[in-house]
C-alpha cells in the first residue's frame, strides 16, 4: 500500500526531527523546535498526520516543546484567546494547536499534568470548541478568510474536527442550538453546514425527549432523521414500502407533518422525497400542497402549473437530491413559475447535455454523489434552491463575492436570464457578456480572482462562478485606468441595466484619498433613507462596496454586498437590510458593529445593521443622479457627522482624508 | 573563536574544556548560561587589541589551541596557534586563506590547475582582464565575451561574488566599493566542495559535497558519478594539504570537474562551511561534525579520540541528505505557502522557513541575498535528490 509507505516515511522523518530536538541542549533547542513545528505544521492537515502527532504529544511535552513559551503552563491558558492566535499563522498557530492536542491528551487521561486536572482539560477543550465553531464546521467568517491562508484553514479545521470527535459535547448543547437556529434563519442554499452539526450531535450527544432543554436540539435532529412519526425506526426504503398501507386520510396527515417539518427550518429529509414522489406517482395531487407546506398563493400556482411541476419533480427529485424540494416550494409561492420565460428555460435546461468539465465540477461540489442521481439532476435541484432562496446564496471560501452577488440578484429579478446563463455555461462551459459594445468571452480571458475554486458550493455556483469570475476580472481590467473606480462601469454591465447610472465613491483615485465624505454620506441618505429620499422604497438591489474591518475595527479589505431595503425594525430604529454573499451573515466588524441575521426584522437570508453603522462601512454605491443631488441638502449634518466618526475611527485610519467639496 | 551555539552544545556534550572568544554582545548570554567566555573586539587591531593581548587574556583558561569558526577569526586563530605551536608559519598560512589571490598563486606554484586570475583595482582593470581573456580564447568579432568572476580577497562564500558575462556587465554590475579584488576566468565543470578533516598533515576523513547549484543547494555524500572519481579527488586533496602545509583542522575547498575528467581548484577556506554542510554531513555519516571540526585542530588529540569522533574513512552512507535554500522571488511578499507536492514528497524531511511580515519588502541582493530558510531532503537515490533540489530552487514559496 503506497499510502502506508508514505505514512511510515512521515513517521520516520518526524522521529528523526524529534530525536534531534530531544537531544538538543538549551542552546539549540529553539532552532530544533522550529523544525519540529515545521513538521507538525504539515502533518496537521491530514487525519493520519494528526493521529501520529497525537501519539507523540506526550513525548513532545516531556521533551520541552512548550518550555519557555507562553504555552508552558496549561493552567494559564485562556480559551477565548485561542482564535486570535490561530489567525496569526505558523509557527504560533502550530504550537497553539499542539497545545490543544496536549490538553486533549490530558482530558483523555493519556498523561497527567501537575497544574491541570483531567476535568479542567475537558472543560478547556469544550470552551475552545464553542468559541471556534467556525473552524469546527469549516465556515470561516469574512475576517478569517481574509487573514488565513488555505493551508492554515485546512490545518485548523482538521485539528478541530479531531478534537470534536474525541471530546464529549454535552456541555455545549445550548450553544449548538443557538448556532443552528441562527444558521437556519439565513436559509442557506448549501445546507452542508447545519447538516454537519446535526450529524455530529446525533453521534455525540444523547438527547432525552423528556428534558425540555434538549428539545431545542431534538427539533433539528428530527427535521432530518425523523420528520414524521411514521418515519421513526425506518430507513427511506422501508418508509417507501410502508406508504402504500396508508389510507388517503392518513396520507394527508403524513403530508402535512412532512411539510411542517420542512417549513420550520428549511431543512429537507430523504423521507420527504420518498413521500412526494409517492404522492405524484399515485396521483394524490391534492396532497402535494400540504406536503410542500405551500401558502394559498403557492397552492393556486401549483394547481395552475400542475402538469409542468409534476414533470419537474419526477425528473429532478430523488431521496439523494431532496433539499431542492424546499426551493421548489418557495418558487411556487413566489410565482416565478408563472413566467413563460422561466418555464421555457427550465424545460430547455432539462433537455440539454452537460459539458464533461461542468459535470466534473458539479460532482466535486456534491459531497456524496449518488450513482442514481445524474449531474443534471443535481444542477436542476440547485437551480430550484437558488431560485427559491436567492438570499441564501453563498460564495464558499472563495474571493468571488461579485459573482455570488450576481447570481443572487438575477435569481430575484431576472430568473429567466439566470436559467439561460446556467444552460449556456452547462452545455459549452463558456459564457459571453457585452461590455461597452464589445463581447467578452470567459474562454478568451485571462485568470480570474480565484485559481483554486473551493467546491463547497451549490451546483449552479460551480457551473457559473469560474466563468463569471473571469468575465468580471476582464471587465475590471478594461475599465481600469480611467481615474475612477471601475465598478462604476462594471456593475451595470455585469449585473444588468437596472443598476443606476450615478455612482458615488468615497475614495478619490486621482488624489488617493477619501474626498468629501460628508457629501458622499448625504447622497447615500438621499438615495435610500426614507426620511430623506421622499419616503420611497428601494426597487432593485443596490450593489454596494463595503470596507471589511476586523473585530478591532482595523481595515482588512473590500467586499461586495447588495443593499435590499431600509426599514424600521420592531423597535422603531431605521435599519439597512442587505445580503452578504459570505456564507455567514453574522460578523464582527469592530466598534460594536455586528450585523445580525435574526430578531431585528430580517427576512430569511438578510443581514441588518442600524442605518448609520452600515453607512459607516460603505465606500461605493449606485444612485439616481437625476434625483438624489437635490435631496441631499435635507440630510442633517449631525447624522452625517455620526457616520463620519464611525468611519474615521475604523477603516478611515488607513487613508488620507481631504475635506474639499465635490460635485455629486 | 566566534559565537556558535551548536558548537558550544557540541563541546559540552564531548566534555572538552573550552572558552569562547567573541564580541562583547554575547557576554551577558554567556554569563547567564555558564559558558566560559572572553569578550574580544575582533574588528579592532591596535596596540591594546592584538593577538599578544588576547593570548594573555586566555592564559587564565589554560588554552593551548585556537579554533576559527568563522572567516573573520581565521587570522586571529592563526596568530594564536603560531604562539602555541611556536611556529610563525602557522600565521602566514592563515593569511593564505584570507587572500584569494595569494591562495591561487600558492596553488598554481604547487601544481594545481587553476583558472587565469589577476588582482584588479578598477572597472578598467576588469575590462582589460576580460579583453586579454577574449584574446586568449581567440574571440572573433560578434562572439560573446569570456565570462569573468570577481570576488573580494577575503569574504566568505558567495558574499560580493559577481559573474560578469560581458563588457556591459562590468559597467552595470561592478561598484567602486568592489575594488581592489580578484578577477578570474570562468571555470567550467561540475562544482563540488570537499571537507577534509586533517590531523598530523594527513587527511583522516574526506567528505565530498555535491553542489547542485552554487548558493542554493547541495547534498551529501556525493552522487554516483562523482563517487567514481573519489580516488582522484583524494589524491588532489592530499596534494592541496601538502602544498598549503596544513597540519591540523579542516579545510573546505571548492573544485570543478570538467567533462574530460580534469580537476580545477577554485578556492579554499578553513572555517565552518556555509550551506549547512556540516549539518548534512553529520546526518549522512552519523557523527558530530562540528565536534570533529573543533577536535581536529588539537595537535594533542590521541589516535583513539580521533577514531572515535570521525567516521570510518571509506564508509559510504546509504542515505543522502540534501538541502535547498529558499529565496523569495518577488519584491514584496505577504505569505508563506508550502506546496502540496512538497508535503507529499517522500524525500522531504523538514524546513525552517519563516513566514514573512505583511507586505515585507525584499532588499536588493548581497551575494545571493538573504535566504528565508532551508528545506531539507533525505533519500536513497542521489539522482532523485538532484532533481528535487533543482526543482525546488525555482518554486516560489513566498507570495
Amino acid at each position: 500500500m503506497p499510502n502506508q509507505t508514505i505514512t511510515d516515511n512521515k513517521e520516520q522523518n518526524l522521529q528523526e526531527v524529534f530525536h534531534d530536538f530531544s537531544l538538543a541542549s538549551k542552546f539549540t533547542k529553539f532552532d530544533k523546535a522550529g523544525k519540529l513545528l515545521g513538521q507538525a505544521d504539515l502533518l496537521m492537515e491530514s487525519k493520519e498526520g494528526l493521529t501520529l502527532l497525537y501519539q507523540y504529544i506526550k513525548d513532545f511535552t516531556d521533551a520541552g516543546i512548550f518550555e519557555g513559551t507562553a504555552w508552558a503552563d496549561p493552567s494559564k491558558l485562556v480559551p477565548r484567546l485561542v482564535s486570535g492566535t490561530l489567525k496569526s499563522g505558523h509557527p504560533n498557530s502550530t504550537i497553539e494547536l499542539l497545545s490543544e492536542l496536549r490538553i486533549l491528551a490530558i482530558a483523555e487521561k493519556h498523561f497527567q499534568s501537575k497544574s491541570f486536572s483531567q476535568n479542567e482539560a475537558e472543560n478547556f477543550i469544550q470552551e475552545v470548541i464553542v468559541s471556534n465553531l467556525e473552524f469546527v464546521f469549516n465556515e470561516p467568517l469574512e475576517e478569517t478568510r481574509l487573514v488565513m491562508s488555505q493551508h492554515e484553514l485546512n490545518k485548523v479545521h482538521a485539528v478541530f474536527r479531531f478534537l470534536s470527535e474525541k471530546i464529549k459535547l454535552d456541555a455545549i448543547k445550548e450553544k449548538l442550538a443557538q448556532e443552528l437556529t441562527l444558521i437556519c434563519a439565513q436559509r442557506p442554499v448549501v445546507t452542508e453546514g447545519p447538516r454537519k452539526i446535526i450529524a455530529l450531535i446525533k453521534e455525540k450527544i444523547e438527547l432525552d425527549p423528556n428534558r425540555p432543554e434538549d428539545w431545542s436540539l431534538l427539533k433539528f435532529q428530527r427535521c432530518i432523521y425523523r420528520p414524521t412519526e411514521n418515519t421513526a425506526d425506518k430507513n427511506a426504503a422501508e418508509y417507501g414500502a410502508f406508504l402504500p398501507q396508508l389510507s388517503t386520510n392518513e396520507l394527508k396527515n403524513e403530508a402535512s407533518q412532512m411539510g411542517k417539518s420542512m417549513a420550520e427550518f428549511g431543512l429537507v429529509s430523504q423521507y420527504h422525497a420518498v413521500l412526494l414522489l409517492f404522492l405524484i406517482k399515485n396521483e394524490k395531487f391534492a396532497l402535494v400542497p400540504p406536503c410542500l407546506a405551500l401558502d394559498p398563493a403557492g397552492e393556486a400556482r401549483w394547481k395552475m402549473h400542475r402538469e409542468f411541476v409534476t414533470d419537474l419533480i419526477l425528473q429532478t427529485i430523488h431521496p439523494y437530491n431532496a433539499q431542492c424540494i424546499f426551493g421548489l416550494a418557495k418558487m411556487l409561492e413566489k410565482g416565478i413559475l408563472s413566467r413563460d420565460a422561466v418555464r421555457s428555460g427550465l424545460y430547455n435546461l432539462s433537455t440539454v447535455k452537460i459539458h464533461p468539465e461542468v459535470e466534473k465540477r458539479i460532482l466535486k461540489s456534491t459531497k456524496t454523489p449518488h450513482e442514481s442521481v445524474s449531474p443534471k439532476q443535481y444542477l436542476m435541484g440547485a437551480l430550484f434552491r437558488v431560485l427559491g432562496q436567492p438570499l441564501g446564496l453563498g460564495q464558499g471560501n472563495n474571493p468571488t463575492c461579485q459573482s455570488a452577488r450576481g447570481i443572487s440578484m438575477w435569481s430575484q429579478h431576472a430568473p429567466a436570464k439566470l436559467i439561460n446563463m446556467v444552460q449556456t455555461a452547462a452545455t459549452v462551459d463558456d459564457l459571453s457578456f457585452r461590455f461597452e459594445g464589445q463581447e467578452i468571452k470567459a474562454s478568451e480571458t485571462g485568470k480570474g480572482l480565484v485559481q483554486n475554486l473551493d467546491h463547497n458550493l451549490d451546483a449552479v455556483s460551480v457551473t457559473l462562478v469560474p466563468l463569471l469570475d473571469r468575465i468580471y476580472n476582464e471587465m475590471m481590467l478594461r475599465a481600469s485606468g480611467r481615474g475612477e473606480d471601475p465598478h462604476k462601469w462594471v456593475n451595470p454591465a455585469l449585473y444588468g441595466q437596472w443598476v443606476q447610472i450615478g455612482f458615488a465613491s468615497a475614495y478619490d483615485y486621482p488624489s488617493n484619498a477619501i474626498v468629501d465624505f460628508e457629501g458622499f454620506t448625504k447622497i447615500f441618505y438621499a438615495m435610500c433613507h426614507p426620511l430623506y429620499n421622499g419616503g420611497h422604497r428601494l426597487i432593485y438591489p443596490n450593489p454596494v462596496g463595503i470596507f471589511i474591518t476586523s473585530a478591532k475595527g482595523e481595515m482588512l479589505g473590500f467586499h461586495a454586498v447588495s443593499l435590499h431595503r431600509v426599514d424600521k425594525d420592531p423597535k422603531g430604529i431605521f435599519r439597512v437590510y442587505f445580503v452578504n454573499p459570505n456564507n455567514e451573515g453574522r460578523q464582527d466588524w469592530g466598534q460594536g458593529i455586528k450585523p445580525s441575521v435574526f430578531g431585528n426584522g430580517e427576512n430569511y437570508g438578510e443581514s441588518s445593521l442600524p442605518f448609520e453603522e452600515f453607512a459607516g462601512r460603505i465606500y461605493a454605491f449606485h444612485y439616481n443622479n437625476l434625483e438624489a443631488p437635490e435631496k441631499m441638502e435635507t440630510v442633517p449634518n449631525e447624522e452625517v457627522l455620526k457616520v463620519k466618526k464611525i468611519a474615521k475611527e475604523s477603516w478611515g485610519r488607513a487613508y488620507t482624508w481631504l475635506e474639499i467639496k465635490k460635485k455629486w | 573563536m566566534g559565537w556558535s551555539l551548536p558548537v558550544i552544545e557540541s563541546m559540552q556534550k564531548l566534555n572538552k574544556p573550552f572558552v569562547v572568544v567573541s564580541f562583547p554582545i554575547f557576554e551577558s548570554y554567556a554569563k547567564e548560561n555558564g559558558i566560559p567566555f572572553v569578550s574580544y573586539q575582533f574588528d579592532e587591531w591596535s596596540d591594546s587589541s592584538n593577538s599578544l593581548d588576547l593570548h594573555e587574556k586566555l592564559k587564565a583558561f589554560d588554552v593551548d589551541v585556537a579554533v576559527p569558526l568563522f572567516e573573520e577569526t581565521v587570522e586571529w586563530a592563526g596568530a594564536l596557534n603560531s604562539i602555541y605551536r611556536d611556529d610563525p608559519k602557522v600565521l602566514n598560512r592563515a593569511f593564505l586563506f584570507r587572500n584569494k589571490a595569494m591562495m591561487k598563486r600558492k596553488a598554481l606554484i604547487g601544481g594545481l590547475r587553476v583558472g587565469l586570475f589577476e588582482e584588479v583595482h578598477s572597472k578598467e582593470g576588469v575590462k582589460n582582464f576580460m579583453k586579454r581573456l577574449n584574446e586568449a580564447n581567440l574571440q572573433i568579432e560578434g562572439e560573446e565575451d569570456s565570462w569573468v568572476h570577481i570576488k573580494p580577497f577575503a569574504s566568505a562564500g558567495t558574499v560580493g561574488h559577481r559573474l560578469l558575462r560581458s563588457m556591459n556587465d562590468v559597467d552595470e554590475k561592478c561598484e567602486d566599493g568592489d575594488f581592489p579584488c580578484l578577477a578570474e576566468s570562468h571555470l567550467p565543470g561540475t562544482e563540488f566542495s570537499c571537507e577534509a578533516f586533517v590531523h598530523g598533515g594527513k587527511i583522516r576523513f574526506l567528505n565530498i559535497t555535491e553542489y547542485v547549484k552554487l548558493g542554493y543547494s547541495n547534498f551529501i555524500p556525493e552522487g554516483h558519478y562523482l563517487h567514481t572519481k573519489r580516488d582522484k579527488i583524494m589524491k588532489e586533496m592530499q596534494k592541496l594539504v601538502d602544498i598549503f602545509g596544513i597540519e591540523y583542522g579542516m579545510i573546505h575547498p571548492e573544485w570543478f570537474l570538467t567533462a574530460n575528467d580534469e580537476l580545477s581548484f577554485g578556492e579554499v577556506a578553513c572555517r565552518i562551511p556555509g550551506g549547512h554542510i556540516l549539518e548534512l554531513a553529520g546526518k549522512a555519516y552519523d557523527f558530530d561534525a562540528l565536534g570533529a571540526f573543533v577536535l581536529c585542530h588539537d595537535p594533542n588529540l590521541s589516535e583513539e579520540e580521533l577514531n572515535e569522533i570521525l567516521p570510518k574513512f571509506d564508509v559510504r552512507p546509504k542515505e543522502f541528505y540534501g538541502n535547498v535554500m529558499i529565496y523569495p522571488q518577488k519584491n514584496v511578499i505577504n505569505k508563506l505557502e508550502i506546496p502540496d507536492e512538497l508535503r507529499e514528497e517522500p524525500y522531504f524531511l523538514d524546513h525552517n522557513l519563516i513566514p514573512p511580515l505583511t507586505n515585507q519588502k525584499i532588499d536588493s541582493r548581497e551575494g545571493f541575498g538573504n535566504h528565508f530558510g532551508t528545506v531539507n531532503f533525505k533519500g536513497e537515490d542521489p539522482d532523485r535528490m538532484t532533481e528535487l533540489l533543482l526543482h525546488y530552487e525555482n518554486v516560489d514559496f513566498y507570495h
